[in-house]
């Protein structure tokens, strides 16, 4: 360009010349006669636009001189917006982390689960037998792959460590291939090793094989032994080969479950043996890969047409079909309740934040009226106002972002360390690079409509006359005026839902830590054991004279109670919360009738149990020493067993069987919650432990301080026998705590948010009030002059205040009632308008409400009208 | 003003269409182009350059002009506009509008009392 008005300039001077001029003087014609040649520069680079970058630094320049002038309203706006842009990164990376994130394995979604159904029980999730499962996998076309597999804790002991207990999961050879998993060292389990009594092989999971043996790769070929069985450490599996693997087994109806860490320690062969494990049991979970191009349905149709040919040809099989479901819903399907509720509560954080900043940028573009008037008046085009806005709301919602990210990194640290570990993928959780992606966009969708918002309103303000008027430097206006009084409202009403479905939640754990669980957990520890066959023999023949049980149970017991913390010792198969098994069985006399009942859960207990745990005797007698293998056989009902079984008089003096034995019914106990707090007392039945000997036991000790406890517990049971690890040692308080962890953890973070949002609000209605109260100092001078009183002006304050609050508390219980709706399932022994939580937030918000009215209201009562009148 | 001439003052976008008129007649550089106008207006308009520059800008990025490098009468490196085939049609669009505009004002300017 500086060529081409260089060219146009000699040209000029030539002409000058030609024309008789002196060079200089022609020269200095052609200058003037170009008019400003800065003009002309600047009139073209105006044209052609390229200076955006030198225009966007210039905008930035202003934008940041001016916010460093406000520095109220610059910090307001960006923690305001920090705190809701951080919430919602916060549960965007725990919704992509948790349901988003696809599987560690190959196609995943090809991955599913095969369970067993009970027509006849109604159960959907059931895991196959043995035969079953060779079965299917040898006639299944629609499958590219299928295995099976089963968990259970197991004592390792390794060379020179003492043994562990660990969990443990047995697996056909082919779950490796289904999941599309490859050893990190060494190799998998092969079909040799899969062979009923092949020499026994382990593969270490990644975690135990870093904690336990420091990453050593020669860990591979050393030798381990399992539950009192030498194997062969033939390979190292990654961590990933777990994943999943705990909440499907939590999924299924009954069966053994990995414990809440979640990861698998060791690997084992599964073996699976038709004979040792016929059709009529189920011990084992399976997962398929389908075949390519084949859907779910199809997988389904034909494992259920398997399923009717084999119940065709083995009675055993009768009622039992087939149901298939991908893997993915099983894992995370549980999941989406919560997290939805997550995403709502921090989406009304957000929306609660955005009304704060916009009812702040509403006020200050007001007042900056006079401002932007004078820019257009010199030339500034719409175009380059909105920029100007937009650059500001960009800086602010930038770093306001760039605060919330760092807020949600703390946040997230500090939720990893106190979440359940059975959320899948909870360990990793840290700041996910597609949340920030969302969080930017969210930012970014603020930042625009913050911008235009303001620009909508210059425009709306063309007037020359706003450079003359009086109101601006007040900005006030009535219509505003209105507008911001709504926003406060809707603000109001946003925290009120948030508030209503926290409180609704708190109420909720609160009765589920107080729901009778129908034992005693305070004083009450527990410690887990299995008795190895090899020390234990478990005889069928014989039993239960199973000696060296008895003996054991003996001896432990007069062990711990000897120690001095304890004051009372039972034993028992199962603790409280442990679901155990079920059996079928029938009332002699009634055995018609039996073919239609469930199973029932069946719990082997010691004589003391009963009054350790604190459970009720309601009719007959509880367990005695006397009841002992080779005496009677007795048995307990609870009450729920004895509601449904025997509504026609008392159960006591019936005889039940079950396992091909009588047994005499001398009493009724009281429900305990053996599902879980949450749910209802299955009918139960208690028979002795001397009577029904265990390879399993647990041993509940009841002292004064648990803790102590805790630590001698293990040591008093190594006592009686050294090679015994002693697992889940914990007060039972704990355990129950720990059944209730994840809707612990859904309230925790719900109630954050309702007083983040509460905090928000109240900031909002303080604001607006303050506002207010500034822009009617005039008025209120003139009133005063007139003879109001200032306890007039003060109740006229608060009296906006309060009408403000009410409105929003009338639009929040229409959200309050949304949100009972949307919790839904997840509350407990709370009805959505639950009176007593109702009024608490009313309560709440009310007094936030006149707290936040308190300081302009005295502001305004202590106005002098003079003072005030002499500032028109 | 854009456009000075002794008898008044003439709009911004009267310029517009002045110098697509004046490329019309053949592709021009600046300089060339306010002599031109100079020249048939009989002296009447003289372009004030700071205008016309950016003029030319609006002009090109409408898509109504464009612009190449050449060598002028005289061996000097100088930057020629010509009209582009959109050019065309607004120059003719643009003369029509006048017309119709100039027509209407002097129906005004004739009317007579009564």
């Amino acid at each position: 360009m500086e060529e081409e008005l260089a060219f146009h300039l000699d040209m000029e001077t030539e002409r000058g010349i030609a024309d008789g001029l002196a060079p200089e003087e022609a020269r200095r014609r052609a200058r003037a006669r170009f008019g400003a040649l800065d003009g002309a520069r600047e009139g073209v680079r105006d044209e052609r636009g390229t200076g955006l970058a030198v225009d966007l630094a210039r905008d930035l320049g202003l934008t940041v001189r001016s916010l460093r002038r406000s520095p109220g309203f610059t910090l307001a706006v960006v923690l305001t917006l920090a705190l809701g842009l951080g919430a919602a990164s916060a549960v965007f990376s725990v919704v992509d982390g948790v349901l988003l994130r696809p599987m560690p394995f190959p196609e995943p979604e090809e991955l599913l689960v095969v369970w067993e159904t009970d027509r006849d029980g109604g159960t959907r999730r059931e895991p196959a037998s043995v035969p079953d499962f060779l079965d299917f996998r040898e006639r299944a076309r629609s499958l590219e792959a299928l295995a099976a597999f089963r968990a259970a804790q197991v004592n390792v002991a390794r060379r020179d460590a003492d043994p562990e207990r660990v969990d443990a999961v047995g697996a056909s050879h082919g779950l490796m291939r289904v999941l599309g998993v490859r050893p990190l060292h060494g190799r998998s389990l092969g079909p040799e090793d899969d062979r009923p009594g092949a020499p026994a092989v382990a593969l270490l999971g990644e975690g135990y094989w870093r904690r336990a043996l420091g990453a050593d790769a020669g860990a591979v070929g050393s030798e381990i032994v399992v539950d009192e069985i030498p194997a062969t450490v033939v390979g190292v599996l990654p961590s990933s080969a777990g994943y999943g693997l705990r909440q499907v087994l939590s999924a299924a109806d009954y069966g053994g479950t990995l414990t809440e860490r979640g990861e698998v320690d060791v690997w084992l062969s599964l073996q699976p043996d038709p004979v040792a494990s016929p059709r009529i049991t189920h011990p084992i979970v399976l997962l398929g890969r389908r075949a390519e191009q084949t859907s779910t349905a199809e997988v389904e149709a034909e494992l259920s047409a398997v399923a009717a040919d084999l119940e065709r040809e083995y009675p055993e099989n009768a009622d039992r079909g087939v149901h298939v479901e991908p893997l993915r819903e099983v894992v995370v399907g549980p999941l989406r309740r919560p997290l939805a509720v997550l995403l709502a509560a921090v989406a009304l954080v957000l929306l609660v934040a955005c009304v704060n900043v916009a009812h702040l940028l509403l006020a200050r573009g007001a007042a900056r009226r006079r401002e932007t008037a004078v820019r257009r008046a010199l030339g500034a085009g719409d175009g380059q106002l909105l920029r100007h806005f937009l650059v500001e709301t960009g800086v602010l919602t930038g770093l306001a972002l760039a605060a919330g990210l760092g807020l949600a990194a703390v946040a997230l640290r500090a939720a990893r360390a106190l979440a359940p570990s059975d959320l899948p993928g909870m360990g990793s959780l840290a700041l996910d690079p597609r949340a920030v992606l969302a969080s930017v966009a969210v930012a970014g969708a603020i930042a625009l409509v913050f911008g235009i918002v303001p620009w909508v309103q210059a425009r709306v303000q063309r007037a020359p006359a706003s450079l003359g008027s009086r109101e601006v430097g007040a900005g006030g206006g009535g219509p505003a005026r209105g507008s911001r009084s709504w926003l406060v409202v809707v603000e109001l009403a946003l925290a009120v839902t948030l508030t209503i479905g926290a409180g609704l939640m708190l109420r909720s754990f609160w009765n589920l830590l107080h729901v009778d669980a129908g034992f005693a957990t305070r004083g009450v520890v527990k410690a887990e054991l299995r008795l190895p066959q090899s020390r234990y023999p478990r005889d069928f023949a014989v039993w239960p004279d199973w000696r060296e049980i008895h003996r054991f149970h003996g001896e432990v017991r007069e062990r711990v109670a000897a120690l001095p913390e304890v004051e009372r010792v039972a034993l028992a198969a199962a603790h409280p919360l442990d679901r155990g098994f079920t059996n079928s069985f029938a009332v002699v006399g009634r055995e018609a009738e039996a073919t239609d009942w469930p199973e029932i859960r069946v719990r082997q207990v010691g004589p003391e149990y009963l009054a350790v745990l604190r459970v009720p005797v309601l009719a007959g007698r509880g367990l005695r020493e006397g009841d002992r293998a080779g005496r009677p056989r007795v048995a307990l009902v609870n009450r729920t067993a004895a509601d449904r079984f025997f509504t026609v008089g008392s159960p006591v003096g019936q005889e039940v069987s079950m396992w091909g034995q009588t047994w005499r019914l001398v009493g009724v106990v009281g429900d305990e919650r053996i599902h879980g707090l949450e749910e209802p007392a299955p009918p139960a039945l208690y028979v002795p432990l001397a009577q029904a000997p265990s390879e399993r036991a647990v041993v509940l000790a009841r002292g004064g301080d648990p803790e102590t406890i805790v630590e001698a517990l293990p040591g008093a049971i190594r006592a009686a026998d050294p090679g015994l690890a002693p697992f889940g040692v914990e007060p039972l308080a704990r355990t129950v705590a720990g059944s209730v962890a994840r809707t612990r953890f859904v309230m925790a973070l719900l109630a954050v948010f309702a007083a983040l949002a509460l905090l928000l609000a109240a900031m909002g209605v303080h604001g607006l009030l303050a506002y207010r109260v500034a822009l009617r100092i005039p008025e209120i001078g003139v009133r005063m002059a007139l003879g109001a009183v200032r306890r007039d002006v003060f109740g006229l304050i608060v009296r906006e205040g309060l009408a403000l609050a009410v409105a929003g508390l009338v639009f929040g219980a229409l959200g309050g009632v949304l949100a009972g709706r949307l919790l839904g399932g997840m509350v407990f022994g709370v009805d959505g308008d639950d009176p007593l939580t109702w009024s608490a937030v009313v309560g709440a918000v009310l007094a936030a409400a006149v707290l936040a009215t308190l300081a302009p209201a005295r502001r305004a009562a202590g106005a002098e009208p003079l003072q005030v009148l002499r500032m028109e | 003003m854009a456009v000075e001439a002794r008898s008044g003052e003439v709009m911004q976008g009267m310029l517009d269409l002045l110098i697509l008129k004046v490329l019309s007649l053949g592709p021009n550089h600046g300089w060339g182009i306010s002599q031109r106008l100079q020249q048939l207006s009989r002296e009447r308009f003289q372009v004030n350059q700071g205008s016309l520059y950016p003029a030319l800008q609006r002009l090109a990025r409408r898509g109504w002009v464009s612009s190449h490098w050449g060598t002028s009468d005289n061996n000097r490196r100088a930057r020629f506009y010509r009209l582009t085939r959109e050019g065309e049609r607004q120059l003719d669009a643009e003369t029509e509008g006048w017309a119709i505009f100039r027509s209407a004002v002097e129906r005004v300017l004739a009317a007579t009392p009564g």
